[in-house]
């Protein structure tokens, strides 16, 4: 592959780690799927777009149960929510620290769970939309727009994010997600 | 070079396929959590047994999903256990290599050729990829075997076997 033909006549000093694993990787592009379809495909008013809500917040839950008993780099403990130490690594961002964090970085992982809350969010709300008790409501849609734009630029962002760090770290993350190895240059720190 | 030994790709798939399992097995585990649920919200023709059986169900696919969750994570750390030793035997291997070549003061380019015989690449193929003659590459892997003092492709290789096979008591590289 393409470590092979670094210097050394291909013996590579690369580093690969198995970080994903299936479900994650999984659970990943199904959401991100569930997405497009119910963001930019489906009628927003038809029976389909409330069924891949569902399935969308299936997806979230599972992936939260995931981050309690799933593989190491999967679990909450891994990439815990600080916003502390997304400061921190922000000014790493600024300097020259190149540490590589195996699971997501710490102003991922705040996206990641930003991005998790959000979509609960819009589940529910959808969901209130079409209870007899909310029914009508004008603020539960406007609600349920609101949370929508801000999934729309959480994802820009996200997307913005991933291809920065990959850049940033010489990490290709994208490829990461595909078949859950991430590749790090030999002169990397490792966290 | 690039191939995988079988078994991995094999644990690959097999790990895949699992998660792929876990994943629809769960969202039809929901699927009929929320029917009861909305069965008993509406009031509508309360069956009890109907919603017994669905409850039933949803509990059976609840136990699989948790067992193949833990039977998935178990895969999967061992399979990156696996991982960490291949990686670092490879990156001994290349220690042990790049020393030997430096020992034997290869330039740069019969560093490549030796690289290639100990891959198993053939004199026609290594010709090919570096672009240059048969002859060429037989006069520069002739030098190689001179100053690594062997007689052999086989025995060129066999300096690093014995290498790995030996015991620990033969002292330093």
């Amino acid at each position: 592959m393409r470590e092979d033909k670094n210097s050394d006549c291909g013996l590579s000093r690369n580093r690969s780690f198995a970080v994903w694993d299936p479900l994650v990787r999984l659970i990943h592009w199904s959401l991100a799927f569930a997405i497009v379809l119910n963001g930019a495909i489906l009628d927003d008013d038809g029976k389909w777009h409330e069924y891949v809500g569902y399935v969308a917040l299936g997806i979230v839950g599972i992936r939260l149960v995931w981050g309690i008993i799933g593989t190491r780099y999967a679990r909450f403990g891994s990439f815990p929510p600080n916003p502390f130490s997304a400061f921190r690594h922000f000014q790493a961002i600024s300097g020259d620290d190149k540490t590589i964090h195996l699971s997501h970085n710490p102003l991922g992982a705040l996206m990641v769970y930003n991005i998790w809350a959000t979509v609960i969010f819009l589940g529910v709300t959808g969901y209130m939309m079409g209870t007899v008790r909310f029914y009508g409501f004008e603020w539960v849609e406007e609600l349920h727009e609101v949370a929508f734009g801000w999934l729309i630029v959480s994802i820009v962002l996200h997307v913005g994010g991933v291809f920065f760090d990959g850049w940033r770290t010489g990490v290709p993350l994208v490829k990461a997600m595909i078949d859950g190895r991430k590749r790090v240059p030999a002169d990397r720190q490792i966290k | 070079m690039n191939k995988r030994p079988f078994p991995k790709g094999k644990r690959e798939r097999r790990a895949l396929t699992i998660a792929a399992i876990i994943l629809l097995q769960a969202l039809t585990a929901m699927f009929f959590v929320g029917d009861v649920f909305f069965d008993l919200r509406a009031g509508n023709d309360l069956d009890v047994i109907h919603s017994t059986l669905e409850l039933i169900a949803a509990l059976a696919l609840t136990a699989g999903v948790a067992l193949l969750m833990f039977e998935l994570r178990d895969l999967f750390h061992r399979m990156a256990e696996m991982d960490v030793g291949l990686q670092a035997a490879r990156g001994g291997m290349a220690d042990l290599i790049n020393t030997f070549f430096d020992d034997w003061q290869l330039t740069p380019s019969e560093r490549e050729i030796a690289l290639f015989i100990l891959k198993g690449v053939d004199n026609e193929t290594i010709a090919g990829m570096r672009g240059t003659a048969q002859s060429t590459v037989r006069a520069q892997s002739a030098r190689i075997y001179a100053k690594a003092k062997v007689d052999s492709r086989a025995q060129l290789l066999s300096v690093f076997m014995e290498e790995l096979l030996s015991s620990e008591d033969t002292g330093a590289v």
